[in-house]
Protein backbone atom coordinates (compact mmCIF):
# COMPACT_ATOMS: atom_id res chain seq x y z
CA UNK A 1 0.00 0.00 0.00
CA UNK A 2 2.75 2.64 1.24
CA UNK A 3 4.64 1.24 -2.19
CA UNK A 4 1.98 2.23 -4.23
CA UNK A 5 0.97 5.13 -2.50
CA UNK A 6 4.77 6.23 -3.06
CA UNK A 7 4.31 5.86 -7.35
CA UNK A 8 1.33 7.60 -6.90
CA UNK A 9 3.02 10.51 -5.59
CA UNK A 10 6.10 10.22 -7.94
CA UNK A 11 3.79 9.85 -10.60
CA UNK A 12 1.97 12.83 -10.28
CA UNK A 13 5.03 15.18 -9.31
CA UNK A 14 6.26 14.37 -12.77
CA UNK A 15 3.25 15.26 -14.72
CA UNK A 16 2.72 18.27 -12.91
CA UNK A 17 6.05 19.19 -12.17
CA UNK A 18 9.08 17.67 -14.44
CA UNK A 19 6.81 17.22 -17.76
CA UNK A 20 5.57 20.85 -18.08
CA UNK A 21 9.29 22.48 -18.00
CA UNK A 22 10.90 19.44 -19.90
CA UNK A 23 8.24 20.13 -22.97
CA UNK A 24 9.11 23.72 -22.49
CA UNK A 25 12.61 23.16 -22.56
CA UNK A 26 12.05 20.79 -25.87
CA UNK A 27 9.87 23.49 -27.67
CA UNK A 28 12.70 25.82 -26.98
CA UNK A 29 15.12 23.50 -28.18
CA UNK A 30 13.60 22.98 -31.14
CA UNK A 31 12.45 26.48 -31.50
CA UNK A 32 16.15 27.33 -30.99
CA UNK A 33 17.41 24.90 -33.85
CA UNK A 34 14.60 26.64 -36.14
CA UNK A 35 12.93 22.87 -36.25
CA UNK A 36 9.60 24.49 -35.23
CA UNK A 37 7.90 27.79 -35.22
CA UNK A 38 6.45 30.31 -38.13
CA UNK A 39 9.74 30.57 -39.92
CA UNK A 40 10.66 27.22 -39.89
CA UNK A 41 12.95 26.03 -42.72
CA UNK A 42 14.49 22.91 -41.02
CA UNK A 43 17.60 22.42 -38.89
CA UNK A 44 19.88 24.96 -38.72
CA UNK A 45 22.46 26.43 -36.43
CA UNK A 46 22.45 30.05 -37.35
CA UNK A 47 20.62 30.94 -34.61
CA UNK A 48 22.52 29.74 -32.01
CA UNK A 49 25.94 31.24 -34.10
CA UNK A 50 23.82 34.52 -34.08
CA UNK A 51 23.43 34.53 -30.25
CA UNK A 52 26.89 33.26 -29.14
CA UNK A 53 28.73 35.78 -31.56
CA UNK A 54 26.64 38.88 -30.46
CA UNK A 55 27.83 40.95 -27.74
CA UNK A 56 24.72 42.02 -26.47
CA UNK A 57 23.92 38.28 -25.17
CA UNK A 58 27.21 38.11 -23.16
CA UNK A 59 27.16 41.87 -22.22
CA UNK A 60 23.21 40.66 -20.94
CA UNK A 61 25.04 37.57 -19.26
CA UNK A 62 27.84 39.84 -17.55
CA UNK A 63 25.36 42.28 -16.49
CA UNK A 64 22.78 39.50 -14.73
CA UNK A 65 25.93 37.83 -13.12
CA UNK A 66 26.88 41.30 -11.64
CA UNK A 67 23.20 42.18 -10.42
CA UNK A 68 23.11 39.03 -8.92
CA UNK A 69 26.52 38.86 -7.12
CA UNK A 70 26.19 42.78 -6.35
CA UNK A 71 22.35 41.69 -4.75
CA UNK A 72 23.48 39.05 -3.05
CA UNK A 73 26.55 40.22 -1.28
CA UNK A 74 24.81 42.95 -0.03
CA UNK A 75 21.71 41.70 1.25
CA UNK A 76 23.73 39.18 3.39
CA UNK A 77 25.47 41.24 4.62
CA UNK A 78 23.17 43.29 5.71
CA UNK A 79 20.82 40.54 6.89
CA UNK A 80 23.79 39.09 9.26
CA UNK A 81 25.03 42.69 10.12
CA UNK A 82 20.75 43.31 11.59
CA UNK A 83 20.47 39.56 12.82
CA UNK A 84 23.79 39.62 15.05
CA UNK A 85 23.53 42.91 16.25
CA UNK A 86 19.91 43.00 16.90
CA UNK A 87 19.11 39.87 17.75
CA UNK A 88 17.00 40.67 20.58
CA UNK A 89 15.29 42.82 19.40
CA UNK A 90 13.78 40.94 16.04
CA UNK A 91 11.51 38.93 18.25
CA UNK A 92 9.73 41.69 20.10
CA UNK A 93 8.71 44.89 19.84
CA UNK A 94 8.12 46.75 16.43
CA UNK A 95 10.94 45.54 15.00
CA UNK A 96 9.51 41.80 15.06
CA UNK A 97 6.75 43.21 12.59
CA UNK A 98 8.17 45.84 10.19
CA UNK A 99 10.77 42.85 9.24
CA UNK A 100 8.01 40.98 7.69
CA UNK A 101 6.45 44.15 6.11
CA UNK A 102 8.83 44.50 2.92
CA UNK A 103 7.78 40.80 2.13
CA UNK A 104 4.30 41.90 1.24
CA UNK A 105 4.90 43.92 -1.56
CA UNK A 106 5.07 41.87 -4.84
CA UNK A 107 8.23 43.10 -6.92
CA UNK A 108 6.19 45.06 -9.40
CA UNK A 109 5.07 47.59 -6.25
CA UNK A 110 8.78 47.72 -4.65
CA UNK A 111 10.32 48.88 -8.54
CA UNK A 112 7.57 51.60 -8.31
CA UNK A 113 8.72 52.43 -4.75
CA UNK A 114 12.17 52.60 -6.18
CA UNK A 115 11.58 54.31 -8.88
CA UNK A 116 9.83 57.30 -7.20
CA UNK A 117 12.42 57.26 -4.67
CA UNK A 118 15.57 57.22 -7.01
CA UNK A 119 14.36 58.74 -10.07
CA UNK A 120 15.68 62.17 -10.65
CA UNK A 121 12.29 63.83 -10.11
CA UNK A 122 12.29 61.50 -7.42
CA UNK A 123 11.48 62.14 -3.51
CA UNK A 124 15.64 62.00 -2.35
CA UNK A 125 16.31 63.88 -5.51
CA UNK A 126 13.53 66.77 -4.77
CA UNK A 127 14.90 66.83 -0.84
CA UNK A 128 18.29 67.08 -2.00
CA UNK A 129 17.13 69.79 -4.22
CA UNK A 130 15.60 71.54 -1.56
CA UNK A 131 18.33 71.24 0.88
CA UNK A 132 19.99 73.57 -1.91
CA UNK A 133 22.49 71.06 -2.51
CA UNK A 134 21.87 70.73 -6.06
CA UNK A 135 20.73 73.66 -8.42
CA UNK A 136 18.34 71.83 -10.90
CA UNK A 137 16.62 68.21 -10.17
CA UNK A 138 18.35 67.09 -13.61
CA UNK A 139 21.64 67.22 -11.60
CA UNK A 140 20.74 64.42 -9.33
CA UNK A 141 22.84 61.34 -10.06
CA UNK A 142 21.52 58.59 -12.94
CA UNK A 143 19.82 55.89 -9.96
CA UNK A 144 17.30 54.64 -11.99
CA UNK A 145 17.55 53.51 -16.00
CA UNK A 146 21.17 53.37 -15.84
CA UNK A 147 24.32 51.61 -16.60
CA UNK A 148 24.76 50.21 -13.35
CA UNK A 149 21.59 49.29 -12.09
CA UNK A 150 21.43 50.46 -9.09
CA UNK A 151 17.45 51.10 -8.63
CA UNK A 152 17.38 47.70 -9.66
CA UNK A 153 20.02 46.44 -6.86
CA UNK A 154 18.40 48.70 -4.65
CA UNK A 155 14.98 47.18 -4.81
CA UNK A 156 15.96 43.35 -5.08
CA UNK A 157 18.12 44.32 -1.97
CA UNK A 158 15.21 45.53 -0.24
CA UNK A 159 12.78 42.59 -1.43
CA UNK A 160 15.58 40.03 -0.61
CA UNK A 161 16.91 41.18 2.94
CA UNK A 162 13.95 40.48 4.90
CA UNK A 163 13.53 36.95 3.59
CA UNK A 164 17.48 36.05 4.91
CA UNK A 165 17.15 38.46 8.09
CA UNK A 166 13.84 35.89 9.34
CA UNK A 167 15.98 32.80 7.64
CA UNK A 168 18.99 33.91 10.05
CA UNK A 169 17.28 34.76 12.95
CA UNK A 170 15.44 30.90 12.76
CA UNK A 171 18.94 29.60 11.92
CA UNK A 172 20.64 31.69 14.84
CA UNK A 173 18.24 30.11 17.37
CA UNK A 174 18.17 26.44 15.33
CA UNK A 175 22.02 26.01 15.07
CA UNK A 176 22.18 27.21 19.35
CA UNK A 177 24.22 30.36 17.92
CA UNK A 178 23.90 31.73 21.84
CA UNK A 179 25.47 28.64 23.29
CA UNK A 180 28.35 28.57 20.97
CA UNK A 181 29.23 32.11 21.10
CA UNK A 182 29.07 31.40 25.35
CA UNK A 183 31.42 28.42 24.67
CA UNK A 184 33.98 30.11 22.13
CA UNK A 185 34.33 33.55 24.59
CA UNK A 186 34.80 31.15 27.27
CA UNK A 187 37.70 29.17 25.24
CA UNK A 188 39.48 32.87 24.89
CA UNK A 189 37.58 34.14 21.37
CA UNK A 190 37.35 37.67 21.08
CA UNK A 191 33.45 38.97 19.92
CA UNK A 192 35.21 39.73 16.50
CA UNK A 193 36.38 36.38 15.65
CA UNK A 194 33.45 34.85 17.24
CA UNK A 195 31.32 36.64 14.36
CA UNK A 196 34.15 35.76 11.69
CA UNK A 197 34.67 32.61 13.09
CA UNK A 198 31.62 31.13 14.58
CA UNK A 199 28.47 32.76 13.33
CA UNK A 200 29.01 34.09 9.99
CA UNK A 201 30.89 30.36 8.80
CA UNK A 202 27.67 28.71 10.47
CA UNK A 203 24.94 30.66 9.29
CA UNK A 204 26.67 30.87 5.13
CA UNK A 205 26.86 27.21 5.27
CA UNK A 206 23.34 26.20 6.41
CA UNK A 207 22.07 29.01 3.94
CA UNK A 208 24.49 27.53 1.76
CA UNK A 209 21.59 26.18 -0.72
CA UNK A 210 19.06 29.26 -0.23
CA UNK A 211 21.79 31.39 -1.13
CA UNK A 212 21.96 29.68 -4.78
CA UNK A 213 18.46 29.60 -5.28
CA UNK A 214 18.54 33.44 -4.49
CA UNK A 215 21.03 34.10 -7.06
CA UNK A 216 19.48 32.12 -9.87
CA UNK A 217 16.07 33.73 -8.90
CA UNK A 218 17.34 37.46 -8.88
CA UNK A 219 19.59 36.11 -12.05
CA UNK A 220 16.25 35.74 -13.92
CA UNK A 221 14.32 38.54 -12.24
CA UNK A 222 12.14 40.04 -14.76
CA UNK A 223 9.96 43.30 -13.52
CA UNK A 224 12.11 44.98 -11.53
CA UNK A 225 14.62 45.24 -14.48
CA UNK A 226 12.32 46.16 -17.06
CA UNK A 227 10.90 48.84 -15.58
CA UNK A 228 14.24 50.26 -14.05
CA UNK A 229 16.61 48.68 -15.97
CA UNK A 230 18.23 49.84 -19.52
CA UNK A 231 17.82 48.13 -22.58
CA UNK A 232 21.55 47.94 -23.21
CA UNK A 233 22.85 46.44 -21.20
CA UNK A 234 19.57 44.33 -20.06
CA UNK A 235 19.05 41.49 -17.71
CA UNK A 236 18.74 37.87 -19.29
CA UNK A 237 15.00 37.85 -18.69
CA UNK A 238 14.52 41.71 -20.29
CA UNK A 239 16.61 40.59 -23.03
CA UNK A 240 14.70 37.48 -23.93
CA UNK A 241 11.85 39.26 -23.98
CA UNK A 242 12.74 41.91 -26.20
CA UNK A 243 13.71 38.71 -28.60
CA UNK A 244 10.55 37.38 -28.23
CA UNK A 245 8.25 40.61 -28.85
CA UNK A 246 10.05 41.90 -31.24
CA UNK A 247 8.36 42.41 -34.74
CA UNK A 248 11.35 40.92 -36.33
CA UNK A 249 9.78 37.36 -36.21
CA UNK A 250 13.54 36.00 -37.22
CA UNK A 251 14.35 37.11 -33.66
CA UNK A 252 12.08 34.77 -32.06
CA UNK A 253 14.20 31.80 -32.16
CA UNK A 254 17.66 33.67 -30.90
CA UNK A 255 15.38 34.28 -27.76
CA UNK A 256 14.63 30.66 -27.65
CA UNK A 257 18.33 30.18 -27.99
CA UNK A 258 19.18 32.31 -25.35
CA UNK A 259 16.39 30.60 -23.00
CA UNK A 260 18.01 26.89 -23.87
CA UNK A 261 21.56 28.76 -22.81
CA UNK A 262 20.76 30.39 -19.07
CA UNK A 263 18.51 27.07 -18.57
CA UNK A 264 21.89 24.51 -19.46
CA UNK A 265 24.15 27.13 -17.30
CA UNK A 266 21.96 27.00 -14.63
CA UNK A 267 21.67 23.09 -14.57
CA UNK A 268 25.41 22.87 -15.33
CA UNK A 269 26.04 25.02 -12.11
CA UNK A 270 23.65 23.07 -9.86
CA UNK A 271 25.09 19.26 -11.89
CA UNK A 272 28.53 20.37 -10.50
CA UNK A 273 28.14 21.50 -7.41
CA UNK A 274 25.99 18.10 -6.97
CA UNK A 275 28.63 16.06 -8.26
CA UNK A 276 31.81 17.57 -5.82
CA UNK A 277 29.33 18.67 -2.70
CA UNK A 278 26.46 16.47 -2.14
CA UNK A 279 26.20 17.37 1.52
CA UNK A 280 24.79 20.68 -0.46
CA UNK A 281 21.70 19.68 -1.20
CA UNK A 282 21.17 18.16 2.05
CA UNK A 283 21.12 20.95 5.03
CA UNK A 284 21.26 18.37 7.87
CA UNK A 285 24.82 17.44 6.81
CA UNK A 286 25.34 21.25 5.27
CA UNK B 1 48.37 26.78 50.56
CA UNK B 2 46.93 29.32 49.06
CA UNK B 3 43.83 27.75 46.55
CA UNK B 4 44.06 28.55 42.93
CA UNK B 5 40.07 29.38 42.83
CA UNK B 6 38.44 31.42 45.83
CA UNK B 7 34.64 32.18 45.56
CA UNK B 8 33.41 34.45 48.28
CA UNK B 9 29.35 34.91 49.28
CA UNK B 10 28.43 35.03 45.64
CA UNK B 11 24.47 35.76 45.57
CA UNK B 12 22.71 36.09 42.49
CA UNK B 13 18.51 36.51 41.72
CA UNK B 14 16.73 36.17 38.67
CA UNK B 15 13.78 39.00 39.33
CA UNK B 16 12.39 37.89 42.81
CA UNK B 17 13.83 34.50 42.94
CA UNK B 18 16.98 34.38 44.73
CA UNK B 19 18.95 31.54 42.94
CA UNK B 20 22.55 31.19 44.81
CA UNK B 21 22.65 32.79 48.31
CA UNK B 22 26.02 33.54 49.83
CA UNK B 23 28.01 30.69 47.96
CA UNK B 24 31.71 30.42 49.10
CA UNK B 25 34.09 27.92 48.62
CA UNK B 26 37.78 27.29 47.73
CA UNK B 27 39.19 25.27 44.91
CA UNK B 28 42.70 24.14 45.00
CA UNK B 29 45.32 23.63 42.24
CA UNK B 30 45.18 20.35 40.65
CA UNK B 31 41.67 19.77 42.62
CA UNK B 32 38.67 18.14 41.17
CA UNK B 33 35.63 19.02 42.81
CA UNK B 34 32.64 16.99 42.21
CA UNK B 35 29.31 19.24 43.32
CA UNK B 36 25.81 17.14 43.54
CA UNK B 37 22.75 19.36 42.98
CA UNK B 38 18.96 18.62 41.61
CA UNK B 39 17.43 20.58 38.60
CA UNK B 40 17.00 23.96 39.40
CA UNK B 41 19.60 23.86 42.55
CA UNK B 42 21.39 26.71 40.99
CA UNK B 43 24.61 24.72 39.82
CA UNK B 44 24.26 25.81 36.37
CA UNK B 45 24.03 29.34 37.21
CA UNK B 46 27.77 28.94 39.35
CA UNK B 47 29.36 28.09 36.90
CA UNK B 48 28.48 30.19 34.36
CA UNK B 49 29.16 33.03 37.33
CA UNK B 50 32.11 31.35 37.44
CA UNK B 51 32.89 31.39 33.56
CA UNK B 52 31.81 35.16 32.89
CA UNK B 53 28.60 33.75 31.16
CA UNK B 54 26.36 35.31 33.76
CA UNK B 55 27.10 38.22 36.19
CA UNK B 56 26.71 37.94 40.16
CA UNK B 57 24.60 40.51 42.21
CA UNK B 58 27.18 40.43 44.80
CA UNK B 59 30.45 38.33 46.17
CA UNK B 60 34.05 37.98 44.77
CA UNK B 61 35.28 35.69 42.24
CA UNK B 62 39.30 35.17 42.76
CA UNK B 63 41.59 33.37 40.41
CA UNK B 64 45.14 32.92 41.98
CA UNK B 65 44.35 35.57 44.29
CA UNK B 66 43.70 38.07 41.24
CA UNK B 67 39.53 39.61 41.48
CA UNK B 68 38.17 38.54 38.55
CA UNK B 69 34.12 39.75 38.76
CA UNK B 70 34.88 42.28 35.83
CA UNK B 71 37.31 40.37 33.60
CA UNK B 72 35.26 39.00 30.14
CA UNK B 73 34.82 35.43 29.96
CA UNK B 74 37.73 34.93 27.07
CA UNK B 75 40.36 36.55 29.31
CA UNK B 76 39.28 34.25 32.40
CA UNK B 77 40.77 30.93 31.01
CA UNK B 78 38.21 29.20 32.67
CA UNK B 79 36.64 27.36 30.36
CA UNK B 80 32.21 26.02 30.45
CA UNK B 81 31.66 22.82 28.93
CA UNK B 82 27.85 22.97 28.32
CA UNK B 83 25.77 19.29 29.40
CA UNK B 84 25.88 18.34 25.80
CA UNK B 85 28.65 18.22 23.87
CA UNK B 86 28.43 21.06 21.57
CA UNK B 87 31.06 21.35 18.65
CA UNK B 88 31.26 24.07 15.97
CA UNK B 89 29.31 22.61 13.08
CA UNK B 90 30.98 23.74 10.75
CA UNK B 91 34.37 22.53 11.52
CA UNK B 92 36.01 19.23 11.46
CA UNK B 93 37.72 17.17 14.55
CA UNK B 94 40.49 18.56 14.14
CA UNK B 95 39.60 22.04 13.35
CA UNK B 96 37.29 22.58 16.88
CA UNK B 97 40.35 20.68 19.18
CA UNK B 98 42.17 23.61 17.30
CA UNK B 99 39.94 26.62 17.48
CA UNK B 100 41.38 27.64 20.96
CA UNK B 101 45.06 27.59 19.66
CA UNK B 102 44.06 29.43 15.79
CA UNK B 103 42.62 32.14 17.29
CA UNK B 104 45.70 32.67 20.48
CA UNK B 105 47.23 32.75 17.03
CA UNK B 106 49.80 30.01 17.81
CA UNK B 107 51.76 29.07 14.78
CA UNK B 108 50.24 26.13 11.99
CA UNK B 109 53.30 23.68 13.37
CA UNK B 110 52.65 23.93 17.04
CA UNK B 111 49.22 24.09 16.25
CA UNK B 112 49.62 20.54 14.04
CA UNK B 113 51.51 18.51 16.86
CA UNK B 114 49.41 20.02 19.53
CA UNK B 115 46.47 18.53 17.76
CA UNK B 116 47.77 15.24 16.82
CA UNK B 117 49.02 14.55 20.42
CA UNK B 118 45.21 16.02 21.88
CA UNK B 119 43.81 13.26 19.11
CA UNK B 120 46.27 10.38 20.51
CA UNK B 121 44.88 11.43 23.96
CA UNK B 122 41.45 11.07 23.27
CA UNK B 123 41.60 8.27 20.99
CA UNK B 124 39.97 9.79 17.54
CA UNK B 125 43.19 9.73 15.64
CA UNK B 126 41.56 8.54 12.64
CA UNK B 127 38.54 10.39 12.91
CA UNK B 128 40.53 13.84 12.44
CA UNK B 129 38.27 14.84 9.08
CA UNK B 130 35.10 13.81 10.19
CA UNK B 131 32.55 16.77 10.64
CA UNK B 132 30.59 16.31 14.08
CA UNK B 133 27.31 14.96 12.06
CA UNK B 134 29.39 12.14 12.09
CA UNK B 135 30.51 11.39 14.87
CA UNK B 136 28.78 9.33 17.97
CA UNK B 137 27.56 11.25 21.54
CA UNK B 138 30.44 9.87 23.34
CA UNK B 139 33.21 10.76 20.39
CA UNK B 140 31.38 14.18 20.17
CA UNK B 141 32.32 14.89 24.10
CA UNK B 142 35.66 13.45 23.59
CA UNK B 143 36.03 16.58 20.60
CA UNK B 144 34.58 18.96 23.72
CA UNK B 145 37.12 17.39 25.70
CA UNK B 146 40.49 18.25 23.87
CA UNK B 147 39.00 21.23 22.66
CA UNK B 148 38.91 22.50 26.01
CA UNK B 149 41.97 20.83 27.23
CA UNK B 150 44.26 21.85 24.43
CA UNK B 151 44.11 25.51 25.50
CA UNK B 152 45.62 24.27 29.00
CA UNK B 153 42.81 25.99 30.80
CA UNK B 154 43.28 26.96 34.71
CA UNK B 155 40.00 25.63 35.35
CA UNK B 156 37.83 23.86 33.91
CA UNK B 157 33.78 23.82 34.48
CA UNK B 158 31.94 20.37 33.53
CA UNK B 159 28.12 20.78 33.72
CA UNK B 160 26.75 17.45 33.80
CA UNK B 161 29.26 16.48 30.60
CA UNK B 162 28.16 12.67 30.62
CA UNK B 163 24.39 12.83 31.50
CA UNK B 164 22.96 12.22 27.91
CA UNK B 165 25.30 9.49 27.49
CA UNK B 166 24.12 5.73 27.82
CA UNK B 167 25.70 3.72 30.99
CA UNK B 168 28.65 1.90 28.79
CA UNK B 169 30.16 5.52 27.50
CA UNK B 170 29.28 7.37 30.51
CA UNK B 171 32.15 4.69 32.29
CA UNK B 172 34.41 4.88 29.56
CA UNK B 173 34.27 8.63 29.51
CA UNK B 174 34.96 9.33 33.33
CA UNK B 175 37.78 6.49 33.11
CA UNK B 176 38.96 9.07 30.16
CA UNK B 177 38.46 11.97 32.23
CA UNK B 178 40.28 10.88 34.98
CA UNK B 179 43.18 9.72 33.03
CA UNK B 180 43.12 13.27 31.51
CA UNK B 181 42.68 14.70 34.55
CA UNK B 182 45.39 13.22 36.12
CA UNK B 183 48.34 13.51 33.56
CA UNK B 184 47.35 17.10 32.96
CA UNK B 185 46.93 17.57 36.44
CA UNK B 186 43.73 19.84 35.70
CA UNK B 187 41.80 22.39 38.32
CA UNK B 188 37.89 21.15 37.50
CA UNK B 189 34.46 21.31 38.80
CA UNK B 190 32.50 18.92 38.04
CA UNK B 191 28.69 19.19 38.35
CA UNK B 192 26.30 15.81 38.32
CA UNK B 193 23.44 14.33 39.69
CA UNK B 194 24.93 10.76 39.94
CA UNK B 195 26.38 10.14 43.45
CA UNK B 196 28.43 7.45 42.37
CA UNK B 197 29.71 10.00 39.75
CA UNK B 198 30.43 12.69 42.12
CA UNK B 199 32.42 10.42 43.99
CA UNK B 200 34.37 8.55 41.54
CA UNK B 201 35.62 11.85 39.59
CA UNK B 202 35.65 14.00 42.72
CA UNK B 203 38.78 14.54 45.05
CA UNK B 204 36.33 16.37 46.76
CA UNK B 205 32.45 16.73 47.25
CA UNK B 206 30.24 19.76 47.77
CA UNK B 207 26.69 19.82 47.17
CA UNK B 208 24.49 22.78 46.66
CA UNK B 209 20.28 22.55 47.13
CA UNK B 210 18.32 25.30 46.88
CA UNK B 211 21.35 27.88 46.12
CA UNK B 212 23.45 27.13 49.19
CA UNK B 213 26.36 25.45 48.90
CA UNK B 214 27.90 22.89 51.24
CA UNK B 215 31.53 21.57 50.83
CA UNK B 216 32.31 18.04 52.52
CA UNK B 217 35.64 17.45 54.23
CA UNK B 218 35.88 14.70 53.26
CA UNK B 219 34.08 11.78 50.94
CA UNK B 220 33.39 9.82 54.84
CA UNK B 221 32.56 13.52 55.66
CA UNK B 222 30.16 13.45 52.59
CA UNK B 223 28.73 9.79 53.60
CA UNK B 224 27.83 10.57 57.26
CA UNK B 225 25.59 13.05 55.99
CA UNK B 226 22.25 11.88 56.26
CA UNK B 227 20.90 14.40 54.14
CA UNK B 228 23.45 13.50 51.10
CA UNK B 229 21.78 10.34 50.09
CA UNK B 230 24.85 8.65 50.04
CA UNK B 231 23.29 6.06 53.03
CA UNK B 232 20.22 5.66 51.40
CA UNK B 233 21.66 4.91 48.03
CA UNK B 234 24.37 2.23 49.77
CA UNK B 235 21.18 1.03 51.60
CA UNK B 236 19.28 -0.12 48.38
CA UNK B 237 22.57 -1.97 46.91
CA UNK B 238 23.09 -3.34 49.99
CA UNK B 239 19.46 -5.42 50.17
CA UNK B 240 21.30 -7.37 47.03
CA UNK B 241 23.87 -8.73 49.31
Amino acid sequence: MKFKSKHISITIFILFAAVPVLLGFGYALLYSFGLTGILSEGFTTEYWEKTLLATEFWKSLGFSLFIAAVVMTTSLFFSLWIVISWTKNLYKGLLSYVTYLPLAFPAIVMAFFSFQLLSKSGFISRVIFNLGWIDDLSQFPDWTNDAYGVAIIFSLCLLITPFFIILYSNLYQNERIPELKALAQTLGAKKNQITTRIIVPILLKKSAFTIMLFLIFVMGTYEIPLLLGRQDPSMLSVFIIQKLQKFNLADIPQAYAVSVIYILLIATLIAVVYKTRPAFFNPEKN
Amino acid sequence: MEPLLHIDNITKSFGSETVLHNVSFMLQEHEVLSVLGKSGSGKTTLLKILAGLEKEDDGTISLSRKRMNDTPPNKRNIVYLYQEPLLFPHLNVSENIAFGLKIRKQSPDVIKTKVEHMLAEIGLEEHAEKMPHQLSGGQRQRVSFARALIIEPKVLLLDEPFGALDAETRVQMQELFKKLSKKMKLTSIFITHDLKEALTMGDHIGKIELGHFKRYESKQDFYDDVDSGAQQEAAFWKQFN
